[in-house]
């Protein structure tokens, strides 16, 4: 399987999400693509936390197990500080065991033996400590702090001491993911559906002063009401183009907190816009533009309303088979189709799907229909411009002979002015008879 | 309804990534179709007409020579020229266009088109995505004022479904602006089902996946050659336009046929011919080569040839030779010629060749034949390291208008046409570099299913499977095209106006649009100037042999037929002796045992397609030893086959028997010869083949022998190696065997100052150096230089050491070296103390220093590898001279180093000089290896024929050399000496793995032994790369170097065909 790294980081994140039930305190590891066997690391502290599991063991047994049903093949190793736990969880390989725990104090004397790779060295570092024959945490402890210092700078000290637990090392939690994010604490809850909306209104002006500042709009939104009880009300809205709205937005929470009920009141509000994109800022007019706002704001109240995929439009598809040169996208997902993506050729403002098998009178071998039947009607062609040749897709059909679904089309006009899109499937071929269909219908 | 047709508009796949049919291709479906003509208008460039020229002249189609003109400010046009000087005119705009672009691309405006538009047929193409609108007919209307009537209007029925209507518009204009309509169908390729690959190449060409394309592919593929009554059909409504294409492509009287070679005439001195002026310097040379007076002979001879010479007008051309030579004899550069011309008396007086013909008595007129109208055949060799020199000097003479070098078509090779099709199939990366790594670099057969399984892919995916069906396709397609190694065409005239001359990739080079086959196709002469690497080992190894040694030698005076030199030969102790190195030649020696000059003429061209494919070689081998009796196949062969035993040998003789034998008149034999050799097309080699078995076979010759003559022309095809060739050749090898007997380190040092050229690494040079008694030393920063330098020795067999160069330490840079001589040798020596002495003086970055301490460059100044590092590691940017000596005197605690393992230090060796003067690797795991029953490879020699071995080592080449059928041969190489492995087709696709990555390898197999030849035909093979990395102890595995022509590292190029060695640059 190819690797991704993007996908992979997404997924360590994820799992650093997930360890939150052991630990309120997660991070993820180092990149993956910096471990030598390309796997991801996440730190948990779990000070005062073992106790819940009924100590150390029991936790990183519990930890190791569930990640293992979960498809993760997972070691765990506890020790005073992160640098430790980390080396002795990758290097400590003398047994097969996937959990070690370091007695407290017992740092040194579980590092000794390991690596200096263990020590998460900057490649090169670890390199020319190498060819020194300076191999592992051992050699390194021996020498003198002033001549390694002489030698790499303040790296292999540093991280020998914060190993050792001499200096603290500062990880930071996983933390929230967009700076956009506003909040209201209630001296009393409140429980009233208008205090509610006043309270979003102020969230709203914090947030979009804030996104004015960051030369963004919200996609998605997300409202947040707690309740004393640790109890939590949650809702998600998403725009379908960034926006900075207030009324719009608002708006757009109207209906989905209509079903809202608390129980002893709301004590605070958080408003965090999760997904965001760039928005210039936007000169103001003297009179209000309506142009294109006004569907805007229906598509995202109607989508709201409906569910994100349901609100569809057509796009474009490069495509000279004219059944697949039209797709139909979520309203505001696909791209916006420059006129060039759509044929240059002249196609029919209706597309029968399937195509009708017709009767047609034509010269052969490629001359355009004289006469058609289409639905019982005998129809008797007065204009008619082609063939237009099109040819099938091979690379979809690599089975087919490419000749076989290859199509003549041929824009007809019958006696009654009406305009037709027919199409020969197939070179002529004295020996079969041609088949015939009608694919659309022009104005 | 029949008519006839002219096809005009038609792009070859010489417009690159448009066309997608050769142009060879295009005219034979032209010649089945009946067509009345075909054009050839490829945008912007002529690099596709010579080889649809040489089709059209072989199916005897009428081919119309032109270009498509891509304008920047007017419509693009198809040009035609009607005659010679049209097409000079067309050459020339192509040229200027050319030469103001960066390479690959063409700028010309319509004020160059106007300068240069008499005499052609101008056919502008209406616009290819919208209908031609009023700008349009302005611009026709314009040109149609300023050019006159020979301006005409395209016009192409696509099937775009508005045909009628588009061309009917089109014909109201040309009515308008007096432009008659002209039918043509915009040619992309020349049947129908190229449209797969059509598609393939719009894809690479935009760089998008084949689902990305979208409206950048054609909707249908209709841009094919058709029959002339279909295109009455298409164009019934304009029926004149059909025949106006005829008569278009009627008035077109000129053919490259035309384009008349003249020599470039600027030797010689007023009043003086180029007749004179030869004959003076002839004799002239003839004084200092013969210092006690010409001999009869020779003067005959000299006499002889200036007559023919004259005769035949070629002059000029050697006294253009004699200059080139001239020069870089001037420069102190040393040089050869070689060629059928070259080894001549007059050649040889004027110092073009050391090769004295009167020694040699070649066997043909070794020389220019008055029948054949045959331009003379002169390569010059030169010190691969200094041509650009003599390259610079010929433009700078003749300039860029009189001189081009030759281009080279680069074509897509199997695994870039897997690369590039599976990328445009829109495969993942994995997955291309997967299908690619599969394709060996060398011709091999189509990708089997099984190969795709064993890199994990699934042949049943439809993707996949299309990859490799088109991949197949593209293959042989041309990419791009790039300069040739050294092909000069000098012309009297403008060279521009013989064919386009664009700019190269390279800075000051002038390339012309056509390759080596173009020119011989149009029998255009060429002069190679080409780089030989043994030149400069030769010249570095004469110099040497001057300053330390005081004798003073040149190419000629080295002692001839030295029963030392031929006894070595002999032994096959021939590693870095020119062409008899490899490890074909290497088996041929012992059992051809060379004892004079003339054999080892035979010895450098006998161990190459032509006489293999021939099956010659064998009969050759047994009437050499006596065990078949010497015989002609008839008495009156036994003057062409006389000196190599009634067995032909060289590509002269093959022809000779040719006309001789098979009643070819020399013309004839000499098509025989071009058509083996560019543009094969199996029609034609066909019908020589008949004539030439079926003229032997009535004229009494045996079939057998007439079929494997022809099948050795046909190996001559592939790489033509003349008795001419090799007579320049032997005395390179004789020169370098010289020096490598009797002055081995003089030899080694020169050969390690040359590199790159050669078969072998330099580990492997150093180690043969040892075994013949030289003491090699390290390179350390007390006394080396940048090259390998000779030291007094202090005992031993030979009376120099060879010390190794900065050259070898990887990572090292000249100025680096310079710079650490001059600190410690100016003024006077002192030697370096320690790395901080050494940054003091030398002012050279820390790093600089660390790279030396990595090669254990200190160990003059008492320091081990890990405590120079150590040292080094410690030391700043050099300081300022005030400050010099102020800080880091502070002194340090003595720290103890872990210290290194024998294996961790040979391992280090090989990571930064890619050898280890301390141990072989194989020595250092010899224990478990003998527990294991491997013999060490100096051992195999004791063995019996069959005796079922093992063996162990670092694979040094593989290679699987065209003559050997699939065949695999790997050197393996321990301590104690190197191991021929033979794989079978069959052993190899078992352990196709092994082969491709292992870099220690175990082999079990038998021994087979002919003579001193001694084979391990490979049964069972094993990876042991696991080991090299145990040795090393840290993460870095040792990586053995491979020699420079192992096959799978460095897949064998583009040119390989081309040239009869591998050791030009």
């Amino acid at each position: 399987m190819p690797a991704d790294p993007a996908a992979e980081s997404r997924a360590l994140e994820r799992l650093t999400g997930w360890c939150g039930c052991y630990s309120p305190w997660t991070a993820p590891g180092p990149a993956a693509g910096g471990t030598p066997d390309g796997s991801g690391a996440i730190w948990l502290d779990i000070t005062g936390c073992d106790r819940l599991f009924g100590g150390e063991a029991a936790l990183v047994d519990d930890l190791v197990e569930r990640l293992g049903t979960a498809g993760y093949e997972a070691r765990a190793a506890i020790a005073d500080t992160p640098g430790a736990a980390w080396a002795v969880c990758r290097f400590a390989t003398d047994d097969a065991a996937r959990t070690k725990i370091v007695p407290c104090g017992g740092a040194r004397r579980a590092l000794a033996p390991l690596p200096a790779a263990a020590l998460r060295l900057a490649p090169e570092t670890a390199a020319s400590l190498d060819s020194l024959g300076l191999r592992t945490v051992a050699s390194l402890l021996g020498l003198p702090r002033g001549a390694i210092a002489d030698r790499f700078g303040n790296e292999v000290a540093t991280r020998l001491d914060a190993a050792l637990g001499v200096v603290n090392e500062p990880i930071a939690p996983a933390a929230p993911a967009t700076p956009y994010f506003a909040r209201i604490d209630f001296a009393e809850p409140i429980g009233r559906a208008e205090q509610i909306a006043a309270a979003l209104d102020r969230l709203l002006v914090d947030l979009i002063r804030d996104l004015v500042l960051g030369g963004r709009g919200a996609r998605r939104l997300v409202l947040s009401l707690f309740e004393p009880a640790d109890d939590l009300h949650r809702f998600v809205v998403g725009t379908g183009k960034p926006s900075r709205d207030a009324g719009h937005l608002a708006g757009l929470f109207a209906a989905p907190m209509e079903t809202l009920e608390t129980v002893y009141g709301i004590e605070t509000m958080t408003l965090t816009a999760t997904v965001t994109e760039p928005l210039g800022p936007r000169q103001a007019t003297f009179h209000e533009e309506k142009a294109g706002g006004d569907a805007d704001a229906l598509l995202d109240r109607l989508s709201n309303r409906l569910g994100g995929g349901r609100v569809i439009r057509f796009a474009a598809r490069e495509s000279h088979i004219p059944e697949r040169a039209v797709i139909t996208t979520p309203a505001f997902d696909g791209p916006v189709n420059s006129p060039a993506a759509w044929p240059s050729a002249p196609r029919p403002i209706r597309l029968l799907a399937p195509p009708e098998p017709i009767e047609v009178v034509a010269p052969v071998p490629d001359d355009p229909p004289v006469m058609f039947r289409w639905r019982r009607v005998r129809r008797r062609v007065v204009r008619a411009e082609g063939p237009e040749r099109i040819a099938p897709e091979w690379w979809l059909r690599p089975h087919d002979e490419d000749a076989s679904g290859l199509r003549d089309y041929y824009r007809v006009e019958d006696q009654n002015g009406r305009r037709y899109w027919l199409y020969r499937e197939g070179l002529y071929r004295p020996d079969v008879p041609p088949a015939w269909f009608l694919h659309g219908l022009f104005a | 309804m029949t008519g006839t047709y002219a096809e005009l508009q038609v792009t070859t796949n010489f417009t690159f990534l448009r066309g997608a049919s050769h142009p060879g291709e295009l005219v034979q479906a032209a010649s089945a179709l009946g067509l009345h003509a075909i054009a050839v208008t490829d945008r912007n460039t002529l690099a596709g007409v010579v080889r649809a020229h040489a089709a059209a002249r072989e199916t005897g189609m009428k081919l119309v020579v032109g270009a498509r003109l891509d304008l920047v400010d007017a419509p693009g046009m198809l040009c035609l020229p009607r005659d010679r000087a049209a097409y000079g005119r067309l050459s020339r705009l192509l040229t200027i266009g050319r030469r103001r672009a960066p390479k690959g691309e063409c700028e010309i405006g319509l004020a160059d088109l106007l300068d240069h538009a008499t005499g052609q047929t101008l056919i502008v193409l209406p616009p290819e995505n919208s209908s031609p609108d009023r700008n349009f007919e302005e611009s026709l209307v314009s040109l149609r004022r300023r050019i006159g009537n020979s301006v005409h209007l395209a016009a192409s029925h696509l099937y775009r479904g508005d045909d009628r209507a588009r061309i009917g518009q089109l014909a109201g204009i040309a009515g308008r602006a007096g432009t008659p309509l002209v039918a043509t169908n915009d040619v992309h390729a020349h049947a129908y089902d190229r449209r797969r690959l059509a598609d393939v190449l719009t894809c690479i060409r935009e760089h998008c996946t084949i689902d990305e394309a979208g409206y950048r592919l054609a909707a249908n593929a209709e841009r094919h050659l058709k029959p002339a009554t279909e295109m009455a059909r298409l164009f019934r409504d304009h029926p004149d336009a059909v025949r106006r294409g005829v008569a278009i492509a009627d008035a077109c009287d000129f053919s490259l046929d035309e384009l008349r070679y003249e020599y470039p005439d600027d030797e010689g001195s007023p009043g003086d011919t180029p007749d004179g002026a030869l004959r003076r310097l002839t004799w002239e040379g003839a004084k200092t080569r013969y210092p006690d007076g010409v001999p009869d002979a020779a003067a005959r001879q000299v006499e002889y040839e200036l007559d023919l010479i004259a005769e035949l007008d070629y002059a000029a051309y050697f006294l253009t030779v004699h200059d080139i030579v001239r020069f870089a004899r001037s420069q102190n550069i040393l040089c050869q010629g070689r060629g059928s011309a070259a080894n001549s008396a007059v050649c040889y007086c004027l110092g073009i060749t050391a090769v004295d013909p009167n020694r040699l008595d070649l066997l043909f007129e070794r020389f220019v034949s008055a029948e054949r109208n045959e331009p003379p055949d002169i390569d010059i060799d030169f010190e691969h390291e200094r041509r650009e020199e003599v390259i610079q000097y010929i433009y700078r003479k003749y300039g860029r208008e009189r001189a081009g070098l030759a281009a080279t078509v680069i074509h897509y090779r199997a695994r870039s046409a897997v690369r590039e099709v599976g990328k445009a199939l829109g495969l993942s990366l994995d997955t291309v570099s997967a299908l690619s790594s599969t394709v060996w670099g060398w011709r091999s057969g189509p990708l089997t299913e099984d190969h795709l399984r064993e890199v994990g892919l699934d042949p049943e995916d439809d993707r996949l499977a299309l990859t490799v069906g088109l991949a197949g396709e593209l293959t042989g397609f041309p990419r791009h095209l790039s300069q040739h190694v050294g092909g000069f065409v000098i012309t009297r005239g403008p060279l521009s106006e013989v064919v386009p001359i664009t700019n190269a990739a390279m800075k000051d080079r002038t390339v012309i649009e056509w390759d080596k086959d173009d020119l011989d196709a149009l029998g255009m002469l060429k002069i190679d100037v080409l780089g030989l690497g043994m030149l400069t080992c030769i010249r570095k190894g004469l110099d040497l042999l001057r300053s330390r040694y005081g004798i003073d030698y040149g190419l000629a005076d080295i002692p001839d037929e030295d029963p030392a030199v031929y006894d070595m030969l002999c032994e096959a102790d021939s590693i870095g002796v020119f062409q008899v190195e490899s490890r074909a030649q290497m088996t041929m020696l012992p059992r051809l045992r060379p004892r004079s000059f003339y054999d080892l003429v035979i010895e450098v061209a006998i161990v190459r397609p032509g006489p293999i494919q021939g099956d010659m070689v064998h009969p050759y081998l047994r009437r050499r030893n006596g065990e078949e009796t010497v015989e002609f196949p008839s008495d009156e062969l036994r003057g062409v086959l006389e000196k190599t035993l009634g067995v032909p040998l060289f590509q002269e003789q093959a022809m000779k028997i040719a006309i001789v034998a098979a009643g070819f008149t020399p013309s004839e034999a000499d098509r025989l010869r071009r058509a083996m050799a560019t543009f094969r097309h199996v029609g034609t080699i066909g019908k020589f083949r008949d004539k030439l078995i079926e003229g032997m076979v009535r004229n009494d010759y045996e079939r057998d022998f007439a079929e494997r003559c022809f099948r050795q022309i046909e190996g001559f095809g592939d790489y033509g190696f003349p008795e001419s060739h090799a007579a320049s050749f032997a005395l390179l090898v004789y020169v370098s065997a010289w020096l490598k007997c009797h002055y081995p380190e003089v030899f080694a040092a020169a050969i390690l100052n040359s590199q790159p050229m050669g078969f072998y690494a330099p580990a492997q040079l150093v180690r043969d150096a040892r075994e013949h008694g030289v003491p090699v030393r390290p390179a350390d920063v007390n006394h080396s230089h940048w090259d390998c330098t000779l030291e007094e020795a202090e005992s031993g067999a030979r009376p120099c050491a060879l010390r190794l160069g900065f050259r070898q330490i990887k990572g090292m840079a000249e100025e680096s070296a310079d710079a650490i001589v001059e600190a410690r040798d100016r003024p006077a020596r002192r030697s370096f103390a320690d790395p901080a002495d050494l940054r003091d003086r030398s002012g050279l970055p820390v790093a600089v220093l660390e790279t030396l301490a990595g090669a254990d460059a200190f160990g003059s100044t008492g320091r081990t590898r890990r405590q120079a590092l150590w040292a080094v590691r410690a030391l700043g940017p050099a300081p300022l001279p005030l400050f010099a000596g102020v800080g880091e005197g502070r002194p340090e605690p003595a720290v103890a180093l872990p210290a290194m393992s024998r294996g961790e230090e040979v391992s280090q060796d090989y990571a930064t000089i890619r050898m280890s003067l301390k141990d072989h690797p194989l020595a250092l795991m010899r224990g478990k290896l003998a527990e294991e029953r491997v013999t060490p490879a100096g051992h195999l020699v004791e063995l019996d024929n069959g005796t079922r071995v093992a063996v162990a080592g670092l694979a040094l080449v593989r290679q699987r050399p065209g003559t050997a059928s699939g065949v695999i041969f790997i050197t393996l190489e321990d301590e104690t000496g190197i191991a021929n492995l033979v794989v079978w087709p069959k052993t190899f696709e078992r352990y196709r793995r092994e082969v491709m990555a292992a870099r220690l390898l175990k082999v079990g197999g038998e021994l087979q032994r002919e003579g001193i030849v001694i084979h391990v035909v490979a049964r069972r093979m094993e990876d042991l790369t696991h080991r090299l990395r145990a040795l090393a102890a840290g993460d870095d595995p040792l990586k053995p170097p491979l020699a420079r022509t192992d096959e799978i590292a460095r897949p064998s190029g583009e040119d390989r065909r081309s040239y009869p060695s591998r050791d030009f640059h």
